[in-house]
């Protein structure tokens, strides 16, 4: 794995001082850009020869994990000039203060980082006890075998008791990116809750550790000496008072937190509406109003009461070759599921689906087809028309008496296009599917409009959870949905350590290396991202997907020509298995023309800004000196 | 325009022109697929230091911009906040949720959209954004 070629070594890690490291990139560093991220012409970056076994191997793993432990040796901040809130609050609050404090999202990764990681390991907190709970957990930890990475789960009950905010269906909003904690070299997807939760017990000014019900069960489990830890819980409770406008308790006994908890919900529910309207008419208008709102969206896209938009049926390729052929001498569906596992043109391969599916060659319960035409779609940069046929696969899927099929893809759809909501139910959906037995408390808070994301994102955790505590095999499909789950909330540390996790038990699943690749890109690790998407790559070499977000990537780090390149190569693609003409309905990944456009904006070049916003043929731009 | 966005006394404002700065530079698709994706107008009631509050509006539905003043026709949400408040929530230092639940932000009408807030401050970043 030429990992090392990749992330240039032009930069040093200054992991330690991540203000410094970041205050270089604000300053306008550019050695990133001369070194070539992208390893080589771009060409090569995704005809690679693609991998021939299928099945993880233990070199594949150990690769794998090879990839994590260097991503975690060269993390660092973002490269990426950006609308500096934080240079605007700070020139009005600090007179005097220095020129250049760092763009604000980095500022705070870089804070985590560097505030979490000298506070690791035994110093945590007062009380002995935590230390001795601290090596027995190692302990615990060291024993599991590397093997079982994929056994090794996220999240742990002592994790998450300590995440926990006093509200109890929130989800853990201050951990810190277990990235940087993880000093002991290993990989950091096993390093995840262990960091989480020792960064927390410490005092972090920001934490808040203070315990609802599931402290008492935590307690138990970890065998902590109640002392010493109620008289931290008290501490931190005492913060909670100064700071919470309506905490009205002052004793923190555990039987009283669950009362506790329903007196805050209330206040806060007073507190947050204006007085003089009647909360439970505005509920009911909201509701109301957004169930209206027809166009949300679109103009003529209904979206339903759990916010899934509905698009119609699945509109077939006009122009299909396929379609005029002879059914009996070939079977489409197979010829499809050949041409994917060889790496041949996404395009083509929808094309043969289409035609097995209009010939009524639907696969294994009348569902894989379209599941696997939904899946090709998105691949392939067409979310509309992979939405249409994941909704249709996944319907079919549900009757055939196999729910779970197809759902992950379709939530991941929505997530992309910003159905936010759609995306929580359809996870939840799956969830309920894949484990019938569990149980879903209804959100707690009903009029925060982030309370279905709570809801889903606690479900997903207790399972987690559940299986970390039993011993179980931690299930890969449940860390995806976490980690969209975190994706969609902007915790794009959270979501990579999930996704980590998950390409631990696959890590030939480019689907996984993509979407590792976008928590990585979108959490602004351009460097990283790239590294995970060549690994995409490598493994489908026509994953239009992935070349379009490489293509964001050098967008984001200012590498405009390497950036329109690939978006030309993607289009070129999407363009050779069609000849060039669209079916009806299916909407031609406008996005790839608008990101080129941009790209073109960003190079001065408004002359091919206008070709791009035309969508002009793909050669032409060949002709205007662009080799893809 | 954007001076006419600025107002004494709140930080708010400077966040409001690099806001409205960002929409501008869009192109016509850019702007169509951001409105396509929100579909929302924002007006904004921002409490500063002083007591004095100061209204914008963020309009992602008709026009993509962003003007001083109450929304015209009508607001889809109004967020009531405090100045410091909303430029934490631009910053990434605060997120959404904290600051509705600790009362730090208050909604009105289709609260459902105050989420959509937060990607209103991730696109006017102008970074391109990685798909999953």
């Amino acid at each position: 794995m030429s990992m090392q070629a990749l992330i240039s070594g032009a930069e040093c890690a200054t992991t330690s001082n991540p203000l410094s490291q970041v205050l270089k990139h604000a300053e306008g560093d550019r050695s990133i850009q001369r070194v070539r991220v992208t390893a080589g012409p771009s060409s090569s970056l995704y005809r690679l020869p693609p991998s021939s076994s299928q099945a993880p191997s233990a070199a594949d793993l150990a690769a794998a994990r090879q990839f994590f432990e260097q991503q975690q040796q060269q993390s660092r901040g973002p490269a990426l000039p950006s609308f500096d809130v934080e240079r605007l609050r700070n020139m009005n609050m600090s007179p005097g203060g220095h020129a250049t404090p760092p763009p604000a999202a980095v500022d705070m990764a870089g804070a985590w980082q560097g505030a979490a990681r000298p506070t690791f390991s035994p110093q945590l907190t007062p009380g002995g006890s935590h230390a001795a709970w601290a090596s027995e957990f190692e302990l615990h930890r060291q024993t599991a075998s590397p093997s079982a990475q994929t056994a090794e789960p996220m999240y742990r009950p002592s994790a998450f008791m300590s995440q926990r905010q006093f509200q109890p269906y929130m989800p853990m909003q201050s951990w810190t990116p277990p990235v940087a904690v993880s000093g002991k070299g290993k990989g950091r997807m096993t390093d995840a809750d262990f960091d989480a939760a020792f960064a927390a017990l410490s005092t972090h000014s920001s934490a808040k550790i203070e315990e609802v019900d599931e402290l008492t069960e935590g307690l138990q489990d970890a065998s902590l000496q109640d002392n010493d830890y109620m008289s931290e819980f008290q501490k931190s409770w005492e913060e909670v008072k100064k700071n919470a406008a309506n905490n009205p308790l002052s004793q923190p006994a555990a039987e009283e937190l669950a009362r506790w908890e329903a007196q805050f919900n209330q206040l806060n529910s007073e507190s947050r509406l204006d007085d003089d309207l009647d909360y439970d008419k505005q509920l009911q208008e909201a509701y109301e109003q957004s169930f209206n709102q027809y166009d949300i969206h679109e103009p003529g896209v209904r979206i339903g009461e759990d916010g899934v938009p509905d698009f119609g049926a699945y509109q077939f390729e006009q122009d299909n070759k396929y379609m005029v052929e002879d059914a009996q001498s070939r079977s489409f569906l197979a010829e499809a599921r050949d041409l994917l596992a060889n790496n041949g043109s996404l395009t083509e391969a929808a094309l043969l689906l289409e035609a097995a599916i209009q010939k009524g060659d639907t696969g294994k319960g009348g569902y894989e087809a379209w599941v696997l035409l939904g899946e090709t779609r998105s691949m392939d940069e067409r979310e509309e028309a992979a939405m249409k046929a994941l909704a249709e696969g996944t319907r079919l899927a549900a009757e055939a008496g196999d729910p779970t099929q197809g759902l992950m893809s379709l939530a991941i759809s929505y997530t992309n296009e910003s159905y936010e909501r759609a995306s929580y139910n359809t996870l939840l959906r799956w969830l309920k599917a894949r484990y019938p037995g569990v149980e879903v408390p209804p959100p707690s808070d009903m009029q925060s409009p982030w309370a279905l994301h709570a809801q889903v994102q606690d479900a997903f955790l207790a399972v987690a959870r559940g299986q970390h505590t039993s011993g179980a095999a931690v299930d890969p499909e449940l860390q995806i949905g976490l980690g969209v789950l975190f994706y969609t909330d902007s915790q794009f540390d959270k979501a990579q350590d999930c996704f980590e996790t998950a390409l631990g038990a696959n890590p030939n699943d480019y689907l996984l290396w993509n979407r590792l690749g976008s928590c990585l890109s979108n959490g602004s690790k351009p460097e990283e991202a790239l590294g995970a998407y060549r690994q995409a790559l490598e493994l489908r070499p026509t994953y239009t997907r992935a070349i379009y977000n490489v293509g964001v990537a050098c967008l984001n780090i200012g590498a405009y020509e390497e950036a329109a390149k690939h978006f030309l190569s993607a289009l070129a693609m999407q363009e050779t298995g069609n000849g060039g003409a669209d079916g009806a309905g299916n909407d031609k990944s406008a996005q790839l023309w608008t990101t080129l456009q941009r790209c073109f904006t960003y190079m001065n070049r408004n002359d091919l800004a206008e070709m791009a916003r035309k969508a002009a043929p793909v050669n032409s731009f060949r002709l205007e000196g662009f080799d893809f | 325009m954007s001076a006419d966005l600025k107002e004494e006394g709140f930080q708010a404002s400077e966040v409001l022109v690099a806001i409205a700065t960002s929409f501008a530079g869009l192109s016509e698709d850019e702007k169509k697929a951001q409105i396509k994706k929100v579909n929302a107008i924002f007006e904004l009631q921002l409490k500063n230091g002083s007591g004095k509050t100061g209204t914008w509006t963020i309009d992602l539905k008709k026009t993509g911009s962003v003007y001083k003043g109450p929304a015209k026709p009508k607001a889809d949400v109004t967020i009531i906040m405090d100045d410091a408040t909303f430029v934490d929530l631009a910053s990434g230092k605060l997120d959404g949720q904290k600051a509705f639940m600790t009362g730090k932000l208050k909604a009105k009408g289709n609260i459902m959209l105050a989420t959509k807030l937060d990607s209103v401050f991730k696109s006017a970043q102008g970074k391109a954004k990685a798909k999953l």
